[in-house]
């Protein structure tokens, strides 16, 4: 299935995929042995070198959480040779969520393509007094933001990483036992499903020598190792099913309300699922009042989902910034369970198995493929890798959400800066690569001029008011 | 200027019901039980002083959010929405006509009235800020406040608070000089020559037009903390290291 697809892809991202297939199967052996190479790669040569061999078996790393992050990781590692153990407690969980992945998640992550639900290619932003905007008009014909099912796409990773060797255990982590010395092991105590539920299942045990946490935003790993807390924002959604009228507006378009009345810090949604639209909204600093969001967003999409039915209601917590410590000797946390969501937008399923396929990275390479044991330099040296690569990301989506996202003028100015298309071009460019784009530093200087312009009169109207 | 009494002018063809501050009672409907309901009886207006007064339909309004049943379990919920019953009261101005105001209707001695368009769209995001509506691809809202030049703009807001900041600024200058002229008896104009007198004009200036009401001091302060802490946030895990 996924041999397939991939071909359909190379015409989209000929140089990721050429790299992807040039990382992945080229034997790291080179790595190690090439003399040339050694100098460029001497700091992870001598750190692995000095790691301890392990006699008899393999490294054993326990990936704790099944979604996106922990099914990336696995694959990874189960690939890289060591032996894997991925930890799930509900193998069909339909988790509350957007559901929208970027798309050089689909090249990235060779993701076939009937786990598409949904292409949406047309974006609209609606400012607090209404004023709509379509953000699509640069789009190319062969780009579009991909709505999955949750239960789908996470079954679909956990079954490549048992394929590619990992064990999975159907059970629910409830502690860990730290090592008593140096290079001991760390014993992870879980429930077993029994075939009805987790809590009540048997208690079980495995000894692993390292563990990564992708347990999502209320980690029990993150919470063992004291990795501390974040500030998270309450998502609360309801799904509806919507008349078939109604429904052919939404085929492929998501809408995005900003308003003090639907929320005063994030915005409220209209995401189109596989056969209903997901209504929500979401709030960091004003909890207490989300049920109040909830109804301004629904108020302010009334026409376009009368007679919609609601079918089910559902609320997560999504983290703002990453943890304090994400790394704590041979544990790392990854995806929801480190805090890797984009401020501004709630975006985290790309970051989820980019950041578990890093990770596992780090491990074989730190590991030599599973002959060595680890240490917290290994595992650290994927932090490295990720602040570097996705930083400077996450720091715009912080300063873009400071800027537009505190107050209704601000909004309105964000809503007119859409109606340009460089600003659409550049938005779209780095969602769907994920990468900060460098546009035209002449356009750029129009576009600073212009967010100036727009900010500063959106809020002397404001002020005008008051 | 604003009166919180159902004013308005007569000339509107928009009004329909008018009732006066009492409010009416609704049978309570067993669907609604769910919620306290919430009656909403809009009797606000804006009477501008040049008479121009947008003026809006004062109605009895029903919410009708409530009826949705949040459980589950039960099935399939309710409507989202009551459809036939309710009246909405939205936003209705002669002059915005099709999702934008229509400049012909600003008219002012043959030229467009700018200031009066400033005023009409304070007052629509005003009144949508209290009274949020549902956003209807019929009647797109298109208005963009860029086709205001830009002289309009400086005219309202930049140039009366520059005249505020230059008059500020020239009367702790003026105060300064003499001062300075008193203690030490260096003339205006060689306390120009002087570093630390230019270094003292420069902290005048921008202090006059950093700190222009007594909160400024905190809101700079926060914006600084505000511009570092994400980037703490993501240092944190690094701090560890370092302390190791």
């Amino acid at each position: 299935m996924a041999s397939v697809t991939v071909k359909s892809f190379v015409g989209l991202h000929q140089t990721s995929l050429e790299n992807y297939n040039r990382r992945h199967s080229v034997t790291g052996l080179s790595k190690c042995v090439v003399p040339s190479q050694l100098k460029y790669r001497r700091l992870n040569v001598v750190a692995a070198k000095s790691n301890p061999k392990i006699a008899g078996r393999n490294l054993r790393v326990a990936v704790v959480g099944g979604g996106p992050a922990g099914g990336a990781a696995a694959e990874t590692l189960a690939k890289g040779g060591i032996e894997t153990f991925l930890i799930e407690r509900k193998m069909d969980n339909a988790k509350p969520c957007g559901g929208a992945i970027p798309l050089c998640m689909v090249a990235e992550f060779d993701l076939p393509l009937d786990i598409i639900d949904r292409r949406v290619t047309k974006l609209k932003v609606i400012s607090p007094s209404n004023v709509s905007v379509d953000v699509h008009k640069t789009l190319k014909p062969h780009e579009y933001v991909g709505m999955v099912r949750r239960e789908v796409l996470d079954g679909y990773l956990r079954e490549r990483a048992v394929a590619s060797g990992a064990t999975i255990i159907n059970g629910l982590f409830t502690k860990m036992d730290k090592p008593q010395e140096k290079n001991g092991t760390y014993v992870l105590h879980y429930n077993a499903f029994n075939g009805e539920s987790v809590s009540a299942g048997e208690r079980m045990s495995i000894e692993v020598d390292a563990v990564i946490g992708a347990d999502g935003a209320n980690s029990r790993v993150a919470k063992s190792i004291d990795a501390g807390d974040y500030e998270y924002l309450i998502a609360f959604q309801e799904r509806i099913k919507l008349p078939d009228d109604k429904m052919q507006y939404y085929e492929n378009l998501a809408e995005m309300y900003t308003g003090d009345d639907v929320s005063p810090d994030f915005y409220g949604w209209v995401f189109p699922k596989c056969d209903h639209v997901a209504v929500g909204t979401g709030t960091i600093g004003h909890k207490p009042d989300i049920k109040k969001f909830q109804d301004a967003t629904r108020l302010r999409a009334r026409d376009k989902i009368l007679g919609g039915k609601i079918m089910r209601v559902e609320a997560h917590p999504i983290p703002q910034h990453p943890r304090p410590r994400r790394v704590v000797d041979r544990v790392a946390l990854i995806g929801d369970a480190a805090g890797y969501v984009t401020k501004g937008s709630g975006e985290g399923i790309y970051f989820a198995a980019k950041s578990g396929r890093m990770c596992a990275e780090a491990i074989v390479e730190g590991s030599d493929y599973g002959r060595r044991m680890v240490d917290e330099g290994d595992m650290r040296s994927y932090l490295k890798k990720w602040d570097k690569a996705y930083g400077p990301t996450f720091k715009v989506m912080n300063i873009l959400e400071r800027l537009f996202y505190r107050s209704n003028p601000a909004r309105e100015a964000l809503v007119e800066l859409f109606g340009n298309e460089y600003v659409q071009k550049m938005t779209f460019d780095s969602y769907m690569y994920k990468k900060v784009v460098h546009g035209n530093p002449l356009e750029d200087l129009k576009l600073a001029v212009n967010t100036i312009g727009s900010l500063v009169r959106a809020n002397a109207l404001s002020k005008m008011a008051n | 200027m604003s009166s919180s009494m159902a004013l308005f002018s007569s000339t509107t063809p928009h009004l329909h019901s008018f009732s006066s501050s009492s409010r009416t009672h609704f049978p309570i409907n067993p669907f609604l039980s769910l919620k306290p309901q919430k009656h909403q009886l809009f009797v606000s207006v804006r009477v501008t002083e040049n008479g121009a007064g947008a003026t809006i339909a004062v109605e009895e309004k029903k919410d009708s959010e409530p009826e949705v049943s949040k459980e589950s379990s039960l099935g399939n919920g309710a409507p989202v929405a009551d459809a036939v019953e309710e009246e909405v009261v939205k936003f209705e101005d002669p002059k915005w006509v099709s999702g934008t105001w229509d400049l012909k209707q600003f008219q002012k001695g043959g030229a467009t009235d700018w200031d009066a368009v400033i005023d009409a769209e304070v007052k629509r995001r005003k009144w949508l800020e209290d009274n949020p509506e549902s956003s209807n691809n019929d009647f797109p809202v298109v208005f963009d406040t860029s086709i205001i030049p830009w002289w309009a703009w400086m005219k309202r807001f930049h140039l009366p608070e520059a005249e505020l900041l230059n008059g500020r600024a020239a009367m702790v200058g003026f105060f300064m000089a003499y001062f300075v002229d008193s203690l030490t008896g260096v003339g205006l104009v060689d306390q120009m020559g002087n570093f630390f007198c230019k270094t003292l004009l420069f902290v005048a200036v921008g202090g006059v037009l950093l700190i222009r009401k007594n909160e400024d001091f905190d809101t700079i302060k926060k914006l600084i903390d505000e511009t570092t802490f994400y980037d703490k946030q993501w240092q944190a895990t690094w701090q560890d290291e370092k302390k190791e």
